[in-house]
């Protein structure tokens, strides 16, 4: 019998379809860790921070994680105004317009998600391939790895990882995620204890048997690194505030994403989902941010900051007696002196990237997925397979990834284009925040009707006070990509390609609205709010 | 050339609008009697789930003064007005607010009886409602509109949408706009909630075929409007549950839950459009042979009436439509 109810204070609920007890925060939490995964994303950033070396890494991972919290508040309120609206795209197109929610979603979730498979490829080259090919002394393999074929090879691996997971579907990938964030777990947490009980000069033998060992630099390694850091101008001189802000831009390409999962399925029905959502992207976003803080005061004491970032900036360089990319997980592999337990470790700590690599497809599916339901893109788009594979949407991703991915590993300046990667990301989410900011006076039915209407800071609702805020950091991060040649972003060839990437996503827009007019759809329809009275 | 000129003309088609699962939304009801007007449309489809899943009680507290908590947030009133003024809210969202005090209140919680008495009440009351205010907004319009309950609305609901005068209920029945027929079932497979109208697939499945036999149209004039989503089109993809009915894996992991004998009439049927709902997140459209299949979704709690606006030409293919939120 369906009316068999349920009491509680504030509701008598009966039986019916959908009512679903709380979702976990763990599980969420679990995505967006991923999301800003530490060990890539992470670690490569950080490995930025030679580039301004007056200012403190450490203080600003501190500074942005803190900040950033604005940023999971902005999301969590998005999705309590407009849950499972299809994200970035629906918020920003139902808000501030169709056009320029189609634009920035487009290029921030479709067409910029081509180059960061080049992107995840290179890391996979530098923190599982080359290493572990390092380690079973498969030379020819470090060298293939290390070039340009193998970076081309590399991201076919990556498309094609990427595209197996979307058609396993999200319940075989939730599933591998979490088997792969256990195992990164072990795998930090051991990384953890071997740089906790090891000593400087424990490191400094084992570095320089690992890398005559592992790469054939013979002598003083460790001193000959130091030496080629400094030669490149890589040695940390202070911690100065405003160089220590300068280094937030590059952080960004690590710490930004905390919401990629943002959209979770089930029906949000008040104020404690709303705070679900927050400590599932904030807690993810702080525990990653701790755990960035204590792995770089191991690595200063264990390693040595100078040595640190010596390395990081010799490599950089193209300097430095090892030319592979400095991983801290082979560092500290370096550590355990016994191959096989090194093998290991660098396994298990390539379940960072191996749980991760389906981010790069997956959510630009449902992106391009909402863009077809609102016929603005054509309806075979959103075609699926009888097992439910989203084939169409995954063909966009993947063919397209193919011939940038080879530009990228053989192109001359093609390379450079690919530093907007974070930028139009960046971008997107501005649009998405700026709606946020203005959806109580825009959308002031839906936003007063949502569980967060009464929340407000001063008399200002919290959502615009909150998206303010982190529109603020976004502006800032804008600005210096464009303006400061210090994040190589703001070369003029990289400004046109990136302005023919939001040209090509106008020019479908206004072609598919054309199109739809003549057909007898106005596409104004798919947002115009139907009058309640 | 013949082929281009045909797809930029609209001919002679019919327009239909379609929305479905507004759970007692006043919001999405109002909006959906304003929506043939402002689409334009022909004829207006509800599919199933018109009734709300929740009752809040507004407690008196003495002296006037009134306690009541939605969306978890509580909130107190001390004039009728307030009062009133939640009570609005309440029902936008889709909920039944009910007056009420504390001796009451522990009645209705010791009592199932006494709770599902006042879900009946309720219910009905606001369907019943519904009608008087539908009877009002469409009169003169022109637009035809048919309602069909889904697997969340008891079974009497089907009595008072009979007494309308410009609300059709279309449960189990062929009706007819133009030369279009339509056959609609607010029935479904098996869930876990043990709603009203579901059954096993294969009761289903006759169930289904007792319906579409009776179609006399061809395929390309003939519309399925099945509360349930066929199975495997990701039009019935929802959150995997855990067995005490948590979503697995933070709600991203998600798995088919329509209905395999509404996929095998569909096959069999090949009509033109299949419409759907019943999974809430599962918003999209799909292809089962020539059929368009359609689940508009549903947002009814944020008061948004997500639909389907979809151009029928007659033809074997209905090219012409689109998902709108509105």
């Amino acid at each position: 019998m369906a009316n068999n109810a349920a009491g509680s204070d504030d509701l008598f609920q009966r039986k019916a379809t959908g009512l679903l007890r709380g979702w976990s925060v763990w599980d969420g939490f679990i995505y967006a860790a991923f999301s800003i995964n530490l060990i890539t994303l992470g670690l490569l950033a950080f490995s930025y921070a030679p580039f301004i070396p007056d200012g403190s890494l450490v203080l600003a991972i501190i500074l942005a994680g803190l900040y950033l919290v604005f940023q999971t508040v902005t999301y969590a309120s998005l999705i309590a105004v407009m849950p499972r609206a299809g994200g970035d795209y629906v918020w920003t197109s139902r808000v501030l317009g169709g056009g320029g929610g189609f634009v920035l979603a487009v290029t921030g979730w479709w067409f910029i998600l081509w180059h960061w498979v080049p992107i995840y490829a290179d890391l996979l080259n530098k923190e599982v391939f080359v290493p572990l090919g390092a380690l079973l002394g498969l030379d020819g393999a470090v060298t293939f790895f290390s070039g340009a074929s193998g970076l081309f090879t590399a991201s076919m691996i990556v498309a094609v990882l990427a595209s197996l997971y979307v058609s396993l579907g999200m319940r075989a990938y939730a599933r591998i995620q979490k088997f792969c964030f256990y195992g990164g777990l072990v795998g930090l947490a051991v990384m953890i204890v071997i740089l906790l009980v090891s000593s400087r000069s424990d490191f400094v033998t084992a570095y320089n048997a690992g890398a005559q060992d592992l790469f054939g630099a013979g002598g003083n390694a460790y001193q000959e690194t130091i030496r080629a850091g400094e030669e490149a101008g890589g040695t940390p001189t202070g911690s100065a505030l405003y160089p220590t802000m300068l280094l937030i831009p590059f952080l960004a390409f690590f710490n930004l994403y905390s919401n990629w999962g943002a959209t979770l399925y089930g029906e949000v029905r008040g104020a404690s989902d709303f705070r679900k959502n927050i400590y599932a992207m904030a807690g993810a976003l702080i525990f990653t941010s701790v755990f960035a803080v204590i792995l770089l005061l191991l690595f200063a004491k264990t390693f040595g900051w100078d040595f640190y970032y010596a390395a990081n900036s010799a490599f950089w360089a193209g300097s430095g007696p090892i030319s592979a990319w400095p991983y801290p997980g082979l560092l500290t592999a370096m550590l355990l002196g016994n191959p096989v337990l090194q093998v290991i470790l660098v396994a298990v700590l390539s379940l960072w990237f191996f749980g991760w690599t389906g981010s790069v497809f997956l959510s630009s599916t449902r992106v391009v997925f909402a863009t077809a339901f609102d016929r603005v893109l054509p309806e075979w788009v959103s075609r699926t397979t009888s097992n439910g594979v989203p084939y169409a949407a995954l063909l966009l991703m993947l063919i397209p990834s193919i011939p940038v991915s080879y530009m990228y590993a053989f192109g001359e300046n093609f390379a450079t284009y690919v530093l907007d990667a974070v930028l139009v990301i960046a971008i997107t989410f501005l649009g998405s925040t700026v709606s946020a900011a203005l959806m109580p006076w825009l959308k002031p039915d839906i936003y007063n009707a949502s569980p967060i209407a009464r929340y407000r800071v001063l008399g200002i609702p919290l959502i615009t006070v909150v998206a303010a805020a982190f529109g603020g950091f976004l502006v800032f991060c804008i600005y210096q990509w464009f303006f400061n040649d210090l994040y190589g972003v703001n070369n003029g060839q990289s400004l046109i390609y990136m302005l023919i990437l939001y040209a090509v996503a106008l020019g479908i827009y206004v072609g598919f609205r054309l199109l739809r007019r003549a057909q007898g759809i106005d596409l104004n329809r798919v947002y115009d709010e139907i009058p309640e009275d | 050339m013949e082929k281009i000129s045909s797809l930029f003309s609209r001919g002679s088609e019919t327009r239909l609008y379609f929305a479905t699962d507004i759970h007692g939304s006043e919001t999405c009801w109002r909006k959906f009697l304003n929506s043939g007007k402002h689409y334009e449309a022909d004829v207006m489809v509800l599919g199933g789930d018109m009734t709300g899943k929740a009752l809040i009680p507004i407690v008196q507290q003495g002296s006037g003064r009134w306690q009541a908590t939605l969306q978890e947030n509580r909130r107190e009133f001390e004039t009728e007005e307030e009062v009133k003024e939640f009570e609005d809210a309440v029902r936008r969202r889709g909920y039944y607010p009910f007056r009420t005090d504390p001796d009451e209140m522990a009645d209705l919680e010791k009592d199932e009886k006494l709770r599902d008495k006042l879900f009946h009440t309720e219910m009905l009351g606001t369907v019943e409602r519904w009608m008087r205010m539908a009877d009002e907004k469409l009169e003169g319009t022109g637009i035809q509109c048919f309602v069909s309950p889904g697997n969340d609305d008891q079974f009497e609901v089907d009595e008072i949408i009979s007494g309308a005068k410009l609300v059709k209920l279309a449960e189990g029945e062929v009706v007819e706009f133009g030369d279009f027929q339509m056959v609609s079932t607010g029935w479904a497979n098996r869930t876990p909630w043990d709603t009203y109208r579901e059954e096993d697939e294969d009761a289903l499945g006759e169930r289904l075929k007792k319906m579409t036999d009776q179609v006399t149209a061809p395929p390309e004039k003939t519309i399925y409007n099945f509360h349930c989503p066929p199975y495997g089109t990701g039009l019935d993809d929802a959150p995997e549950l855990t067995e005490d009915l948590r979503p697995k894996h933070g709600g991203r992991s998600t798995v088919p839950v329509g209905s395999k004998a509404v996929r095998d009439a569909i096959k069999a049927g090949q009509p033109a459009l299949a419409l759907h709902g019943h999974i809430h997140e599962a918003r999209g459209n799909a292809r089962i042979g020539k059929t368009l299949c359609i689940n508009p979704g549903s947002s009814y709690e944020q008061g948004q009436l997500l639909g389907a606006v979809v151009n029928l030409d007659g033809k074997s293919k209905v090219k012409r439509f689109v998902l709108t939120s509105g």
